[in-house]
This record gives structure tokens, sequence and C-alpha cells, in this order.
């Protein structure tokens, strides 16, 4: 399985060249090439979920990123440089990211097949440019160095915009120029962040790296200063923002997604606004854990906001596509008040919300762009009563309507329920993360918005779908092999995406067990002490066998990050064997105030075991009950708890 | 007498080992010979001139490579054995005659493919050429203030008349008037710069003046004369660089010249400035011992470091939003040039920094940026040609409708114009990183050395140069909108082959050098390593900097 990962990432590209090839030349060819080379993508894709599901093989550490890769890019070996420079070509998949890989990999197959009716001109550059997209929109999600995915991030706007550009409606060089230059206004100052992220990281910890594993523990030891991370914040929230979009930066993506080609659309609502709320989800929060913190009931007042003003701006909508533009931007909100609950349930809802709305919205746009084919038109005005004509089109605009709503049942009704839950149970810990700023005063209003999207959603299913039968004059057009109703090919692009919806509305632990791992280990600080943590069970300290403590507070001081030099380490005896309980209290400095960061000599530690926290030991202590320490670490690693931790 | 005799121009020094190391110079002036020598032996056929060049840049290539083993682990002072040699040749000579090399040989392919067939004075346009062509090696080869005047004129004056090559062509005659008034007037600046620095220190020496400045910190007017002296100085420098306010011939040159010939300014004579501009940075912050001497980093360091700082962030302000209105392709990749200048001298402005001196950081990102730089603007204006040639227009429009048109030259277009803007996956985005990392560093050393004044500064020249970045996608997206989102029609482009392979080649190498960062950053390292300092000691031919001073001052 070494390197599948870089093989899902690049195999895009062996399209691209074949489309380079001069024997390609009728349009067929090149449809089919590009269509074989994403089915080929998709497969490997679905190797790697399998890889993942099976988890780590045989005596190999289960560290927090899985299927990983790393070369090195930038720096490493010996260099006359005194900086000591480590960036390096890292890929790797957690729980969350394996699942934006696969919504990639999904999408983009039916992107393509979606074209092969409506793009008729430059065929060659047309498919170039969508594996290209996939390229660097699934080597963000793989990649696990911050620069290297700064490079993924920014590669995707350059074939997007070509393809909104050349591809687009009457409006597309506009289009074209406002997404690109809202998106790299904010994403310079991104990079700006990243730069001085990693200058701090190698001033306090001697070490220019951008790994995200390093750079979690960095951020979590309390290492960066509040006021460095408030402006940290603020950089990376400049690009992410943009491109999620959060309210009132969102004004570019309507006309994007009006102008773009049906494709270009789907892949821009699937997987393109993901990058700003994976963007949140996977740097800072992590990294920069107490500006989040503080910072958090701002970006859920903004998401609110924008839940809200951009429902009602899609209400009064007549274009369709421009009607579910604005409703992106409003369920993006809702994504983002559950990344910012901070809360296991919060994040985890943020995560499904975002896999949800690519697929529920990408099957919205290709719907979109199949009536448009044979109308010409997408005004509401202009259409109705079609659900007469096209049943089969009617049949799944409201099916993909109701998931786009969050009917129970289907898939965006278990995001949205997760994400509200997440919101108004933030204050909680007892999921053994510190209590996050958020409450019922943010849920309500949010759910005004679900309400508002029920309404207008159903509103224009109703008035294009239903009542009289009124068509433009000469239409519908079936010039270019349609049929009036929805083609053979066209039902068999939205079968796998409603098949998708109706799994993860019925049946979505599978997804929720492995965001849960990930958030646990690579998003959310945890924070078990024994009196925040609720499940912990006394006494089964005897069912570990350990082999010594120094391990477990090697993995406790890299858990919380604060690496040995903070953390005291006292009273080691390595060659005892009851060794959690005779010896072992680890000082873990993190933050003050929670646990304090003096050691006390020689207490108790009550180690336990949970089995649902992945990989993480955890040693805290609370003043007062005479220092006493709390070990807890995963069950099915057998003995070395380090295993455990989070090391590479 | 009195300036050679200082130099101990013969004493007691091999001359033949010496010769040896400037021996790419001598090549390159025996080629020009050779060019005057031809038209009387071989005619005056452009291309069995251009033959003869092609042969001396080959011979020139072999000797740097030569040198380049000799020189590799530390720079000599030429001619002499003491510090304050006329000439240098360390690393970062060589590195630079490198680029020179490679970039003269694209300059080269341009002219073969577009004026070789209608030239009639192809040895005066080669005489010309290789002139400037020394001078820029002399440019990077010398801390000498009267052989960096002297190789300034030398680079430029090749430089004014070259522009107005074409005798006939109005604009092409405006734009070299202009250019060499320009020049002049700097030129004489520089000189009195340099006057008031001899007549202050006695020394044309950059270490020995540096040296004094340390020892003069507190007489008061003398240090502003100092000031003054160093100011005028730069300004030849900043002239060289295309630096505000200093930039304004640069467009005018640009636009009325022929394509090979902006192509040729555009790049080295910017890059050789750069490079003389760190070296006396460097020598005057390690040969004057700044490490040992805090109060001089206050006093005067912080203020240079400042001043470039300043002139840098401006230089690419008023570049990128000049270029937002040109119609003119040619005169908008004038402007980004500028721009690009002031990026570059960012990371010289970094350098002036008594921990940091030592390191070769700032250095390090700036010759990396110039080789980057020097692909992205060969592809650049290689296309730019390629539809000059062909449509007799350098105005926009003339790229309308290229994707259909010529696809092979859209692509490399798109990519060398991403890479300017430092998009990725293109080798510009790295050349950036380099720099910032380089402005980082300055921000963190100096923050906690607690020179907060240089760390703003760090700070300061990081938010421009990002916030430039984001101004000059703006121009340089319209040329992308033109080739691919527009199409009137016009007809393909015919393209030589070799051109197509230039342009796409340095579209090619652009992405791999994103890849293959590492081993350029290695390469520029090797190039920045021992670098010469006044006080470098040579295989036991050091001589104490202190008796350097006793010589030189009256």
């Amino acid at each position: 399985m070494e390197g599948i990962l870089t093989l899902v990432i690049f195999s895009p590209l062996i399209g691209v060249l074949v489309l380079l090839l001069p024997g390609v030349r009728s349009d067929v060819a090149i449809r089919r090439t590009a269509l074989g080379c994403t089915l080929l993508t998709l497969a490997i894709t679905v190797m790697c979920v399998v890889a993942f599901y099976q988890g780590p093989p045989e005596g190999e550490p289960s560290g927090p990123y899985r299927l990983t890769t790393h070369m090195a890019w930038i720096g490493g070996g010996s260099s006359a440089e005194s900086v000591d420079i480590d960036i390096g070509y890292r890929v790797g998949v957690d729980g969350i990211s394996i699942w934006l890989v696969a919504l990639t990999s999904l999408l983009t197959p039916l992107a393509i097949w979606s074209s092969f009716t409506s793009v008729q001109k430059r065929c060659r550059e047309y498919y170039a440019l969508l594996l290209l997209l996939q390229v660097a929109l699934l080597g963000v999600f793989c990649a696990t160095d911050l620069l290297l995915f700064y490079v993924f991030f920014e590669f995707t706007l350059v074939p997007l915009y070509l393809l909104i550009g050349v591809w687009g409606g009457s409006e597309r060089r506009r289009a074209a120029n406002k997404f690109f230059i809202y998106t790299i206004a904010g994403s310079v100052l991104t990079f700006a962040g990243i730069v001085y992220l990693a200058y701090f990281a190698y001033s306090v910890r001697g070490r220019l790296s951008l790994d995200f594993v390093f750079l979690k523990q960095l951020g979590q030891s309390g290492a960066i200063p509040f006021e460095v991370q408030w402006w940290l914040f603020v950089a990376f929230a400049a690009g992410f923002a943009i491109k999620v979009p959060l309210f009132p930066f969102h004004t570019w993506l309507p006309l994007a997604h009006t102008e773009a080609p049906t494709a270009g659309s789907v892949m821009l609502a699937g997987v393109l606004l993901k990058l700003g709320t994976y963007g949140f989800c996977r740097l800072s929060i992590p990294m920069l854990p107490d500006a989040a913190r503080h910072l958090a009931p701002v970006v859920a007042v903004i998401a609110i906001i924008g839940i809200i003003y951009t429902a009602l701006a899609a209400w009064v909508q007549k274009d369709i596509k421009k009607l579910v533009a604005y409703s992106s931007v409003s369920h993006l909100g809702f994504c983002m008040l559950g990344l910012f609950s901070l809360k296991v349930v919060g994040v985890g809802g943020g995560v499904l919300y975002m896999i949800n709305h690519g697929l529920s919205t990408g099957a919205l746009f290709l719907l979109i762009g199949f009536l448009y084919q044979r109308y010409h038109t997408r005004s509401i005005d202009e259409i109705s009563g079609l659900a007469r004509r096209m049943p089969w089109l009617a049949f799944f605009f409201v099916f993909f309507t109701l998931s786009s709503i969050g009917l129970p049942g289907l898939n965006g009704f278990v995001g949205e329920f997760l994400v509200l839950i997440g919101a108004a149970t933030s204050a909680s810990t007892n999921d053994g993360i510190a209590a996050g700023p958020l409450g019922y005063g943010y849920v309500i209003p949010a759910a005004t918005g679900i309400i508002l999207s029920a309404v207008y959603m159903l509103w224009m299913c109703q008035r294009v779908l239903f009542g009289p039968l009124n068509e433009p004059r000469d239409t519908p057009d079936t010039s270019a092999g349609l049929t009036h109703d929805l083609t053979r090919s066209e039902i068999g692009m939205l079968v796998p995406l409603a098949a998708c919806c109706v799994f993860i509305g019925v049946y979505p632990k599978p997804l929720l067990t492995t965001f849960e791992v990930a958030i646990r280990t690579n998003i959310l600080t945890s924070t078990v002490s024994i009196a925040d943590a609720q499940p912990i069970r006394q006494g089964e300290h005897d069912a570990v066998s350990l082999p010594g403590s120094a391990s477990v507070q090697l993995a406790a001081a890299r858990v919380f990050g604060t690496g040995l030099n903070d953390s005291e380490l006292l009273n080691r005896s390595d060659d005892a064997p009851r060794s959690i309980i005779q010896n072992t209290v680890a000082s873990v400095g993190c933050r003050e105030g929670i646990h304090g960061t003096t050691c006390i000599q020689g207490t108790v530690a009550s180690a336990t075991c949970r089995e649902r926290i992945h990989g993480t030991a955890c040693v805290g202590h609370r003043e007062g009950v005479h220092g006493t320490a709390c070990v807890e670490r995963r069950k099915r690693v057998d003995g070395t708890a380090s295993s455990g931790g989070v090391g590479r | 007498m009195a300036l050679l005799g200082q130099t101990d121009l013969w004493a007691g020094i091999d001359v033949g080992e010496h010769l040896f190391l400037f021996s790419p110079m001598i090549v390159l002036v025996c080629t020009m010979l050779a060019v005057v020598a031809c038209p009387i032996i071989l005619g005056r056929g452009p291309r069995s001139i251009a033959t003869v060049v092609w042969l001396g840049l080959g011979i020139t290539l072999f000797m740097t490579f030569r040198v380049a083993g000799a020189v590799a682990d530390g720079g000599v002072s030429g001619l002499s054995t003491q510090p304050g040699g006329m000439l240098i040749a360390d690393n970062l000579s060589v590195g630079f005659q490198f680029l020179l090399l490679a970039f003269l040989a694209g300059v080269m392919l341009m002219w073969w493919m577009g004026s070789s067939a209608t030239e009639r004075n192809a040895p005066e346009f080669f005489i010309l050429l290789l002139g400037s062509a020394l001078g820029m090696v002399l440019m990077v080869s010398t801390t000498n203030l009267l052989m960096i005047v002297m190789a300034i004129e030398l680079a430029s004056l090749p430089s004014y008349a070259i522009v107005g090559f074409e005798k006939r062509n109005r604009v092409a005659a405006e734009a070299s008037l202009k250019y060499m008034i320009f020049g002049a007037v700097c030129a004489a600046i520089m000189l009195y710069g340099a006057s008031l620095l001899y007549g202050l220190v006695g020394s044309l020496d950059m270490a020995v003046i540096a040296s004094y400045t340390i020892d003069n910190l507190s007489l008061g007017p003398n240090r502003v004369l100092l000031a003054v002296g160093l100011l005028c100085f730069l300004v030849g420098i900043a002239f060289k660089v295309s630096a505000v306010p200093f930039h304004f011939w640069c467009p005018d040159a640009f636009e009325g010249a022929r394509i090979e010939v902006t192509t040729w300014l555009s790049v080295v004579s910017k890059g050789a400035g750069l490079l003389l501009l760190a070296r006396l940075v460097t020598v005057f912050c390690a040969g004057g011992g700044a490490d040992a001497n805090p109060a001089l980093s206050i006093t005067f360091l912080t203020p240079l470091a400042w001043t470039i700082g300043i002139i840098a962030a401006v230089t690419c302000t008023v570049g990128n939003f000049a270029a937002y209105k040109q119609r003119s392709v040619k005169r908008m990749l004038a402007y980004s040039s500028i721009a690009h200048a002031g990026y570059m001298m960012m990371a010289t402005a970094v350098f002036i920094h008594p921990s940091i001196s030592g390191s070769t950081a700032g250095i390090t990102a700036l010759l990396t940026y110039v080789v980057i730089y020097l692909l992205m603007n060969l592809g650049a204006f290689g296309v730019t040609a390629m539809v000059v040639w062909d449509t007799g227009s350098d105005k926009i429009e003339a790229f309308t409708g290229l994707m259909r048109r010529s696809p092979w030259l859209a692509v490399p277009m798109v990519a060398c114009l991403m890479s300017l803007v430092g998009m990725p996956p293109f080798a510009g985005f790295i050349g950036k990183w380099w720099i910032l990392v380089a402005l980082g560093r300055l921000q963190n050393t100096a923050t906690s050395s607690g020179m907060f004044s240089l760390s703003t500064l760090g700070w300061l020249l990081m938010i421009v140069a990002v916030v430039n970045t984001f101004i000059s996608l703006y121009y340089y997206l319209r040329i992308v909108v033109q080739m691919m989102f527009r199409d009137d029609g016009q007809r393909t482009v015919r393209t030589p082959i070799v051109g197509l392979a230039m342009v796409n080649g340095c579209a090619v190498a652009l992405f791999a050098l994103l890849i293959f960062a590492q081993p350029l950053k290695r390469t520029a390292e090797r190039f920045t390593r021992n670098m010469y300092t006044a006080s470098v000691e040579q295989d036991g031919k050091h001589k104490t900097l202190a008796s350097a001073i006793q010589r030189g001052t009256p």
C-alpha cells in the first residue's frame, strides 16, 4: 500500500498525458480517455478506502495519518543553512480526508460524463483541465504538509478559472476574473501566515517544518502566544473564508456558479468550496486552538448571518442555478457552525455536512445542467409543470431537494442534526474535549435557516416541476441526442449520488466512527481529566500491560504537544513492573488553569482504558486531590503505549 | 597612479594563476575581437558571425567550468595578494557567469530566429551585446569603487546603443536617447558618490570603507558625508536594477528595443545590479565586522536596511500598478520586471543584520529567484517575440485567441505568467517562498535580538510582497484572458520549431524546479558559499584588515 495515495493523486495526470498524444483526435476518443482515467482513479480510491478500513498492518504503529508517504522536498539532508528546514512531500489520510478524497473521485467522473453532450468545443483542453482540477483537489485533501497543501490549494484556481472563462455562459469572463481575484486575494494572506507560522515554529522548536502533526503539537502545547495565534487565525481565515464562502465574502460564488459550465459547477459546489471548510478544520482549529476558541463566537455569528441572509437572497432568485448557488452559501454556514462548536459531535456533523453538500448540491447542479440543455433557460418564470413531461427528472429533483433541506432518512438530516446538537451542547465537556463557546443562543437562529431553506427549495420545486406545463417556444431541444425525459446515461449519473445519499441517511455510522477517531487525534484537543471525563472506569489498569511508564509519559507529553523540554518527567523507574501505579506522574505543561503545571512526586496514577479514543494517551492531573494523574490509552494497541501516541 | 599603487597590482603574485581565474572574461574580450576581425575573413554574413560568437561562448563556458572548480573553496581577490584587489573570482561571480552564459544563449537563439535573416549589422550587434555582457560579469566580480563604476559603464554604454540599434526606428531612437540621458545622469551621481567616499576614506575598496565606518562612528560631520557618498553611489546601482525612482528609462527602452534586446536587459542587467548590491552589503557587514560591533548595526546598518527595504517596497508596488494600464505586452513586461526587481531587492535588505550577515539565506534566496526569473522571462518574452515577429504588433490584441491559434505558445505563456505571479505549481512560487522565508528570518532574528526596527522592516516587506503578488495578478491575467477567453479569428502564428522548443522548455523547467526545489537551493547555496569578503583568509595570503586601513587611510 506504500504510495497508493500518490497514485490516487496523480493518476488523472495519466489521462492528461494521453490527451496530449496526437493520436487521440476524435472527440469520442477524448471523452472516453478522460472518463476511463477518472474511473481508474475511482477504482484506486476504493482500494484506498478499503485499505484505510482494514487498519494498519500488523506491527505497524497507527499514526494520526494513514497510508502515508514522505519524500524530502525542501530541506532535509545536510545543508549549508543553519536552519533545519524540513518541508516535504507528505501525504496521508485520516478519517476525515479519506471521505473527501472519495467524494472527489466520485464526482469527477460524473462531471466528465455529464459533459459528453453539453461540451462540444475544444474538448481536449476541457477534459485535460478537469483532470488537472481533480489532481489539485485530491492533492489538497491528501497533503499533510502545509506548503504542499498550499501548492495544491492554489493550483485548483487555474483549471477552474479557465473552465469558467472558456466554457462558461455569457458573462463568463467577468465571473472567471472575479472568482480568481477574490480567491487569490485571500490566499496570499494565508501564504503570509504560513511563512510566519513556519518561522515561528522555527524560533520555538528550532525546526522549520510545516508537517501537520508537528504544527498541531506546537499549537496545542501552548507554545504560540495568543496574539500570534490570533493574527495567524485571521490570516488563514482570509483565504479560507473567501473559499467557503462566508458572508460577506460570498459574492463571487453565485456569479461563478451561474456562468460556469455544468461540470464546473459540480466541481465547484461539490468539492472546491470544501477546501475552505477543510482548511478551517485541518489548520485553524487544531493548530491555533486558543484563537479558534476565542474567535469561534465571531465565526459562528458570521456563519449564522450568512445562513439567514443568503437563504433570503436565495428565496428571491429567478434563476434556478443562482438559487442553488445561494443555498450553497447558506448550507456551508451550517458547516462552519458545526466546526466551530469545537465538539466531537459538531465537528463530525460539519465534516459530514461537507460530504452531504457535495453529493446533493452536485446532483442538483447536474440536474439543472440537464434542464438547461433542453430548455436553454434557467428562469423559474419561463418553465413550469415539467413533472408531466419529465417524470424522472422530477423524481430526482425532488429527491435531491429533500436531501438538501434535510429530510430525515436522507443524508442532509444527519449532518444538520449533528451540527445543531454540537452547537447546542458546545459548553458541555462530556466528550472529553474542553468546553466550546457556543450554545443554544446560536442554534435557534441557525435552525431558522433550515426552515427558510425548506421554503425556498420547495417553492422552487413547486414552480418548476408542478402546475400547468409551460415551456419556452421550440423546446425541449432534443438535437444533441437527448430525449424529453432524462436519458439512461443521465439517470446513470444520478443513481450513484442518490444511493450515497440514502446510505448516509440510513447508516452514517461507518463515516461517523472514522470522523470521531480523526477528530480526536487530529482536530480537537483531548483534555480528559478525572473531573471532566465521564466514562472513565477505575481499576482497569491491570488489563493493560505496559512495559514501562516512560513510554506512556513520552506519549502523553507528545499528545499534549509539550515536548519533553516543557514537561517534567519525574520519578521514572522503568524497571518497575506495575509501572503505572507506582511511578507515573507526568507533568504535562499544557495550558495553565486546566491542568496545572507542577508535578507531584510519586502520586498515584489511575490508568483507564477507553476503547473509542484512538491512540491517544492522556495524562492530566487535578490539583487538590493530591495530584491524581490519569493515564488512558487504547486497549487494542498491545503493549507499547507510545505507539498509541502521535508519533509519525 | 596612487590608486593603482594601493592595490599592489603585481607584487609577489603568480600572474598566470590569476589570469587563469579571469580567463572567462578574457575569452569574452577575445570573442569580441574575433567578431571585429570576422568580417574581414568570413564576410558580414550574420549567421557566420553568430557562429563565431557561439564558439566564443562555448569556450567561455568551458573556462568558467574550470574556474568554478578552482574557486569552489573560497574566493580570490584577483591580481593581488591582499584584500582590496580590483577583481574577485569566487563562487558567486562564477555562478553569475553561468547564468549569464545560459541567458546569452537564449537571447542568441531568439536573435537567430527573429533577426538573423534581415540583420545587416551583425558584427556591431554582437560586439555591443558581448560588451554589455562583459560589463555585467565585471559588475559581479568586484568590490572596488572604481571598478564598479567602470563595470556599470561598460554594461550600460553598449546597452544604450543596442536599444537604438534600429536607426530608422524613431521609437527605438527615442528610447535609446532617454536611456542614455538617464544613465549618464545616474552615472554622474554615482561617480560623485565614489569621489566623496574616496576623499573621505582614501581608499576605493569597499572593505576599507566599511572598516573606516566602524572606526569613525562617532565622527559627526564625516558620518553625514559618508552617508551621502554611499547614497549617491547606490543611485548608480538603483539605475541598473531600475529601482524607483530611477526606473523611468525602463519601459521606454524595453518597448523601443528589439525584443531580444529587451529580453537581454530584463534579466541579467538587473540580476547583475542586485548581486553587486548584495556583494557590497555583504562586504560591508562581514568585512566591516558588524558582528563584533552592534553599535554599527544600530547607527548605520539599520538605516541602510531600511533604505534598501523601502526602495524595494516602493519599486515593486509602483511597477505593479504601472503595469495595469499598458496595452503593449513588451511594456507591461517591462513594468513587471521593475516589480520583480523590487522583490529581489527585498532579499538584499535581509542580510544587513549582524547575526544574519554570516548566513547565506538572503543571497541564496536572491540567486534562486534570479535563476527562476530568468526562465520565466525567457519564456514570456520568447512567446511575445514569436507573436511580434508574426503579427508585427506587440499590442495585447495580437494575443487574442492564441490558445486556438497556437496552443503550444499559449500554454507555456500561461505557465510563465502564472509563475511570474507566484502561483503554484510553478517555480515562481518557490522563488517567492524563499524570499518570504528570508524576510521571516529577518523578522524573527531581529525580534529575538531586540532590534525591533529591523523586525518591523521584515514584517512590512513581507506584507508588501504578499499584497503585491495579488496586485500583479490582474495584469498578468489580462494576457491570459486575451489568449484563452477571446477569439477574433486571427490566423495561426507561424513559429520556428526552435522557438517552440525554447518556450516549452522554459515552462517545463519552471514546473520541474518546483519539484526539485531543493537541488535548486543547493546549487544556489553552492554558489553563494565562501563568498569573498575582505577578511577571508586565502591559503596563507591573509592580510589583516588593520594594515589595509593603515595603508588606505591618509
